[in-house]
Parts: C-alpha cells; sequence; structure tokens
C-alpha cells in the first residue's frame, strides 16, 4: 500500500485522543468498553478491508464517479449531499472540541470566535487545493508533529505515576457485554478509511493490500485504542475516571519534562496536537468540499470568466461553524457527538451493500463495453 | 539581395550616430568596403586578420576565400541581420556585392569572478563572468554531454539583450521547457537586464513571496542542476544564472553539502534548518510567551523574561517590531552602502544601539539577544533569495501572533507549510518529500 494510504488511516486514530472518544470510552468504564474495543478492533479491521478493496478495484475513481456512473440522479444527488454533510461535521466536531481545548487551557481571556477563526481560517483555504497536494501537506506536517507525540507517548508509558494495578483493574471489566456507545466511539477510529471516497482519486495505480496490510492497521488500532483507553486510568484511577471531560489533557498535565525548557507537557501536547487536529479537518472538510463540487457542480458556475464556484461553500463553512460554536458547550458536544458516532456505525456498514450494488454494475458496465 | 541599395540603407540606420565606421580599401585591383562600430570591435584583431592578409594576397578571390575560413565568419542573410550584428560588435566587409559578417568583438567583461554571493570553503571559488559567451564556455566546459543544447532568445525590446537556454536534451522534462519558452516569448518589457528579473516575468503571478527559480553564481551548481533535469537561464551582461524548476528543499542546500562526509552534511542541514525555524518563529514565540500565555515555559525562565522586562514601556509586540524595524534596516543600509563605511554602520546600529536600547529599557535584553538570534539565522539561510522571503514571513508571523496567540502562531507554521506545498514551480510541486518510490517511478515515467 502506498504510504499516504496509512496517513488516512493514522490520523483518524491519532486525532481522537483529543476528541471526544476518550470521555465515551471512560464513560462506560465499568460496563463494557473494554469488550466493546476488541469488537471494534475486529469489526474495525474488517470495514477497513472491505472499503480498500472496492476502491482498490477502481484505481483513481472517487465514490462520487462511480456512483454518477451506476445510479440515478434522484439518489446520486441527495446521496453525496448528504456524505458531504457528514464529513463537514467530522470536520466540526474536531474544531469545537480544539477550540473549547484551546480557550480552557491555552488563551482563556481571548473570544471565543477569535480562536474559532484562527482554526477555521488556516484550514478553509487548504480544502480548496487538489488532492495531491492535500496529501503532501498530510505528510510534512505529520513528520514533524508525531516524533514529538511519539515522545509524549513515551514519557507516559515510563512515568513513575502511571499505576499498572489500576490498568489490570480497568482491564478485568472485559467480562461485560459491550456498551454500544463505546463500540461506536471505538469505531469512529476506523472510519479514516471512509476518505477514500474522494481520496483515492490520488492512488491511480493499484495497490496491493494483503494480510501484511491488515496486520498493520489491526496493530496500530490495537496500540492506539489501548493507550487511549487505559493511560488515562493508569494516572487517574478507575474510580469517577468517567467524570473527566478532558480525559487525555489531564492526563498529559500530569506529566512534567524537568530539565526542558517548556516543563508542563500539556502545552506540548496541546500544539502538536493542533497540528494532527489541523490535518483532520483539513482531510474531512476537503472531501465535503469535493463532495460538495459533485452535487452542485460548482467547477461550471462563473462569473466574468472567472471560475469562483470552488469557493462558494468558504463562508457556509465559516458561518456555521462560527454558529455551532456559539450555541454548543462542552456537555451538549459531547452529547451529539455521540449520537454522531451512533449514527456513523449503522451507516457505514451499509454502505457496503451500495458498493456492492455499485461492483456488479460496473461490471456491466465494462462487459457492455467489450462487446 | 545586397546592393549599394543596403548599404545605403545600413547607413540611414546609423545616421544618428557618428561612430559607424565606413572604410574603402583599394589595391591592385582588389576593392573591399567595411563597416563597423569602432568601440565594440577588437581594432588589432581586424589590423591582423583582414587588413594586413588584404594587401598581401595575391587576388580578390583568394582573399574571399580566405574570409570564409576565418572562424569569425557568419553567412549574413538579411540586412536586419547584418544591423543586429554590426551592433553586437561584428565587421561586415562588402566584395564585389558580397557580404562577409565577421565577428571581431571586444568583450572587457570576460573574465570570471571570483564567488561573492555562494561562497564556499570547499570546491571551486570561480563563478561566472559578465559575459554570455564566457558563462556558456564555462558551463560546457565542465558539462561533456552532447545532448547539452544551448537555444538563444532576444529580450527586452530596447535593449535586445540575448537570453540563453541551457539544459540536458535527454535529462529536462519537455513540459517544464515548453513552459518556459511559452512564456520567455509572452515577456515584454522594454530593458531586460537581469537574469533575476526573469523571475518575476516568468512566473505568471503578480503577488508572488517565494522565489521559483533559484539564483546561482557557481558553474559547479549550474552543472549539478542541468544532471538533475533542471533547465538554465542566462542573461548577457550577468554573473548570475536561475536554474528552475526550483523546489523548497533546492534553496536549503548548498553545493559544500555533496563534498563534505556525510555526517557533517547532515549536521550542516540540521543547522541550517534549525536557523530557518529559529529565524521564523522565535519573535513570534516571544510576542506569543509574554503577551498570551506565560505559562508555557518553565516558571524560572518566565520569571527571568517577565523580569528582562521590567521597565520597558511597551507591550511585546510593539517592543519585537521595533527592534526588528531596526535591524531590518541595519541590513539593508549594509548593503547599500560603500563597503568602507558599512563596518562603521554595522558597529553603531548593532553594538551601541543594542547595548543603549536596554539601558534606555525600551526593549528587554532578551530581546536583543532574540534579534540578533534572528538575525544571525536568517544568514544561515543558503540561497539569498530564500534569506529576502524568510523576512518578510516572519513579520507575517509576528502579526499573526499578536491577534491569535501562541495557537495562531503553531497554525501559521502548519499554513505556510500549505502554502508552499500549494505553490507551483513550472508545474513542480515546490514542496514535497521526495523519498517515495511511488513518485520515483513516476519521475523515471515522464524522464
Amino acid at each position: 500500500m502506498s504510504r499516504y494510504y496509512y496517513y488516512l488511516i493514522l490520523i483518524n486514530m491519532v486525532a481522537n485522543i483529543i476528541a471526544s472518544v476518550p470521555a465515551i470510552l471512560l464513560h462506560s468504564h465499568k460496563d463494557g468498553a473494554v469488550s466493546a474495543m476488541i469488537l471494534a478492533i475486529f469489526v474495525g479491521t474488517f470495514l477497513v478491508t472491505v472499503y480498500t478493496r472496492f476502491f482498490n478495484a477502481f484505481p483513481g475513481r472517487t465514490l462520487p464517479e462511480l456512483l454518477q456512473k451506476t445510479t440515478a440522479p434522484w439518489f446520486y444527488r441527495p446521496f453525496v449531499f448528504f456524505l458531504a454533510v457528514m464529513w463537514f461535521i467530522a470536520g466540526v466536531i474536531t474544531l469545537i472540541t480544539f477550540v473549547f481545548l484551546l480557550i480552557r487551557y491555552l488563551t482563556p481571556e481571548m473570544s471565543i470566535n477569535l480562536i474559532s477563526l484562527t482554526l477555521i481560517l488556516s484550514v478553509i483555504f487548504g480544502c480548496l487545493m487538489k488532492t495531491e497536494r492535500v496529501f503532501y501537506t498530510v505528510e510534512i506536517i505529520l513528520l514533524i508533529t508525531i516524533p514529538l507525540i511519539l515522545f509524549i507517548f513515551f514519557k507516559a508509558y515510563n512515568n513513575d505515576h502511571l499505576e499498572w494495578d489500576y490498568v489490570k483493574d480497568a482491564a478485568l471489566y472485559v467480562n461485560k457485554w459491550p456498551n454500544i456507545d463505546a463500540f461506536s466511539a471505538c469505531f469512529f477510529l476506523f472510519l479514516g478509511v471512509a476518505n477514500l471516497t474522494i481520496f483515492n482519486r490520488f492512488f491511480t495505480e493499484k495497490q496491493k493490500f494483503g494480510w501484511k496490510q491488515i496486520f498493520i492497521i489491526a496493530v496500530i488500532a490495537m496500540a492506539t485504542l489501548f493507550t487511549t483507553y487505559f493511560i488515562p486510568i493508569g494516572f487517574n484511577g478507575l474510580e469517577n475516571i468517567g467524570e473527566l471531560v478532558y480525559p487525555w489533557i489531564s492526563t498529559s498535565d500530569s506529566l512534567r519534562m524537568e530539565y526542558f525548557i517548556i516543563e508542563r507537557v500539556l502545552f506540548v501536547f496541546l500544539l502538536f496536537y493542533l497540528g494532527i487536529a489541523f490535518l483532520s479537518i483539513l482531510i474531512h472538510w476537503h472531501a465535503s468540499m469535493e463532495f460538495l463540487k459533485f452535487v452542485f457542480n460548482l467547477e461550471k458556475i462563473k462569473y466574468k470568466g472567472k471560475k469562483f464556484g470552488k469557493f462558494i461553500p468558504v463562508p457556509f463553512f465559516i458561518g456555521i461553524s462560527l454558529i455551532l460554536v456559539q450555541l454548543l458547550n462542552e456537555y451538549r458536544l459531547f452529547l451529539y457527538t455521540h449520537y454522531f458516532y451512533n449514527a456513523l456505525i449503522v451507516i457505514f456498514p451499509s454502505m457496503c451493500f451500495l458498493f456492492l450494488f455499485i461492483k456488479r454494475r460496473m461490471k456491466y458496465a465494462e462487459q457492455a463495453n467489450q462487446k | 539581395m545586397f546592393s549599394l541599395e543596403a548599404v545605403k540603407w545600413i547607413n540611414d540606420q546609423f545616421k544618428q550616430t557618428n561612430e559607424l565606421t565606413e572604410k574603402t580599401l583599394e589595391y591592385e585591383q582588389k576593392y573591399m568596403q567595411l563597416f563597423y562600430l569602432k568601440p565594440l570591435i577588437d581594432r588589432e584583431m581586424l589590423q591582423n586578420s583582414v587588413i594586413k592578409p588584404f594587401f598581401e594576397m595575391a587576388s580578390e578571390n583568394q582573399f574571399k576565400l580566405y574570409l570564409h575560413a576565418l572562424p569569425q565568419f557568419q553567412e549574413a542573410t538579411t540586412k536586419e541581420q547584418v544591423m543586429r550584428e554590426i551592433m553586437n560588435g561584428s565587421v561586415v566587409a562588402v566584395i564585389q556585392n558580397e557580404w562577409y559578417l565577421l565577428d571581431f568583438k571586444l568583450s572587457t567583461n570576460d573574465k570570471v569572478n571570483n564567488t561573492s554571493v555562494e561562497t564556499t570553503i570547499h570546491g571551486s571559488q570561480l563563478a561566472l563572468s559578465d559575459n554570455l559567451a564566457t558563462n556558456i564556455n564555462v558551463i560546457r566546459s565542465y558539462y561533456h554531454q552532447p545532448s547539452l543544447c544551448v537555444e538563444y532568445v532576444v529580450k527586452g525590446e530596447v535593449n535586445q539583450h540575448k537570453v540563453a537556454i541551457i539544459y540536458d536534451k535527454e535529462k529536462v522534462k519537455n513540459g517544464v521547457l515548453d513552459t518556459i519558452r511559452e512564456r520567455l516569448q509572452n515577456v515584454d518589457k522594454q530593458v531586460v537586464s537581469s537574469t533575476t528579473q526573469l523571475n518575476n516575468f516568468l512566473n505568471n503571478k503578480r503577488l508572488s513571496l517565494f522565489p521559483q527559480m533559484i539564483m546561482t553564481e557557481r558553474p559547479d551548481r549550474i552543472v549539478y542542476n542541468i544532471a538533475g533535469g533542471k533547465v538554465i537561464l542566462v542573461v548577457d551582461g550577468n554573473p548570475q544564472a536561475v536554474a528552475t524548476p526550483a523546489v523548497f528543499f533546492d534553496y536549503m542546500s548548498t553545493m559544500e553539502d555533496n563534498y563534505h562526509t556525510l555526517i557533517i552534511s547532515i549536521f550542516l542541514k540540521f543547522l541550517r534548518y534549525a536557523g530557518l525555524m529559529i529565524s521564523i518563529l522565535l519573535p513570534g514565540l516571544y510576542v506569543g510567551v509574554t503577551s498570551f500565555s506565560p505559562e508555557v515555559f518553565r516558571t524560572e525562565l518566565a520569571l527571568t523574561i517577565a523580569g528582562s522586562r521590567v521597565g520597558v514601556p511597551f507591550s511585546s509586540f510593539i517592543e519585537v517590531l521595533f527592534m526588528l524595524f531596526f535591524m531590518e534596516l541595519l541590513l539593508e543600509a549594509s548593503i547599500r552602502l560603500p563597503k568602507a563605511i558599512s563596518a562603521t554602520a554595522t558597529t553603531v546600529g548593532g553594538l551601541i544601539l543594542g547595548t543603549a536600547v536596554t539601558e534606555a529599557s525600551l526593549a528587554s535584553n532578551i530581546m536583543v539577544i532574540i534579534v540578533s538570534a534572528v538575525a544571525i539565522s536568517t544568514f544561515v539561510i543558503p540561497v539569498n533569495e530564500m534569506a529576502f522571503s524568510i523576512r518578510v514571513v516572519r513579520l507575517l508571523f509576528i502579526f499573526v501572533t499578536t491577534i491569535f496567540g501562541l495557537a495562531g502562531l503553531t497554525l501559521g507554521l502548519y499554513v505556510l507549510i500549505m502554502y508552499l506545498v500549494n505553490l507551483d514551480s513550472f508545474g513542480e510541486p515546490y514542496l514535497q518529500l521526495y523519498t517515495s518510490p511511488k513518485n520515483r517511478s513516476k519521475w523515471e515515467r515522464k524522464t
């Protein structure tokens, strides 16, 4: 597989730490989070395999292009619009979460609009770039941030205050029946692969996707889930861990770098996770914008000979996100996010049936072409 | 076609100047007319290779054959060409309505310079010269391949400078070459006098910050770039060449990286990138940390910074802008000043101003350290053009941090990366990691 494919998956997995995933997981720490995680690894890896195999069969094609060929317009347009909205929401969740984080921990005096504008303005023009350029950006920023994030994880695992007894204690709850909320939160980690719906455009050559690749993804997923769930427990204990709003921020704030110029790991964590959040929003919104291009044929809109169609969604994106930042608070964001995650476990597996349909239609289309 | 009329036409064209010399030689039934611009030609050469033989040879036919055999001989086709060649320093000899163009140009600028912009310790210390012919001679003598091509274009409607496009036909990407030819065709400036000017004319953008062609004066770099499939542009009368398409990493490397041992060059590269980061981020970081979130640094450091700022009447960003402004003035002044004075200027500016500013507590001691650190780390960037761009970027970063705080600074860095990735240099992505085998195979397919 091309390394860019792994970036898509990796970012969704790593970015979840600052989103509501750990909070949702830890919320059900005594009723079935562990078993849900184990279940999610199997189901998630299976879903990744199905999605990758499907898009691998059509190198360089995006999902909207395939739908355009195989389905009727009454289905195609509303469905792609629905996808655009979903991808927009996925980006907005990361955005709002991070805005709340920044105002809580880094710059409490700044107005919330200004903070959200910082993030929105920096991302929004990136979303208009070509898909390949998005990938190059992702690669370089990951190259900067990942070593530091790994260092923080290393610090966490190496810390004296990490009590493995709590971790073992938490692991004992494995015998509980999987919790649906926890499962959907874990499941979200694997949905990075769904970005292939647009980003498949970049993979113009057929990729190798066998057991080795599946194994790598499963291992990465396991490591991320383990870190996401058990490290906060190891630091904060098992009782009342479900009450923490930002479990990972509290955890990183209990780390110190005694001899470095920045003593509290929290700030390093925040500023470098800002990069991951940035990429996550960039990828989601880029996909969303591309979907919108397909729905409304934005490329064709001209004014005085200049193509400005692709800029049309920009004010909507900015406006809606600003309004949402105003409307929501942490509790509501948490609530809606987990509704969203719960909806996803229905939507994405059922898209597999759509894939089956497309595959059959394309096969017939190819046969017809050959005749 | 070359009759008396043509002679008259040429005389008419040069009516305004009194420098066109017309000489008629007649001896033993031999008859010849010479036209040339006196200041442009090598008189001794003319004397030795045309005038002397004229009087020595037995017949006119023999003399004609002799002229044909001269290495300076050039076929004359149109009268416009003849006129242009006269202006380029050729001598026109007319014998029985037959025209002979002889290149006797006297060049005083064909000495090869010493490197002054891209100095290195290892490697050649010689740069290009101001003379196009010499430059091509230098490049050809360093690059022995029959596939090396040189194309000439004349640019600048008034000053009619020669521009040479140099490339290796087997290595260059055709798309790039076509774009360059096409864009060169569209350049309709009155005066073209420098290669770096082409940077602005060829990139098809009105507002651009980052250079898209890399300026160099080193023949080894030119040869290295030609071998890498780049196109080199050289303008007559200019000791610098530009290479294109250029990517960001080109601007961060020197030729010496190839001459050192691996570990040393990795270390030097690390220094350079660290310098780049410091010069971009440090002033912004100072503003962000002192004005927005002092708790980021460890307590002792935060206290030291705050203590050093005691008595400074400005907010941190005014302090930074104030000091940076003077540093930029100093930099600019030391480029423009005559060499003899510039040393004094830097002493007065750097040392005396720096000390006095802290004593008057208009800026903190730490600020002075930061400004000098920033200035030094800007000099680490090896290609001068990039250093200039970085100076502008730094100011933008200070503004962003002033408005949005530390998060703004971090995002600013990511946006800068994104912007660079989004830039094109003649169809090539400006910033991209090139290690992937996928890209390599793509590259191989293209070439």
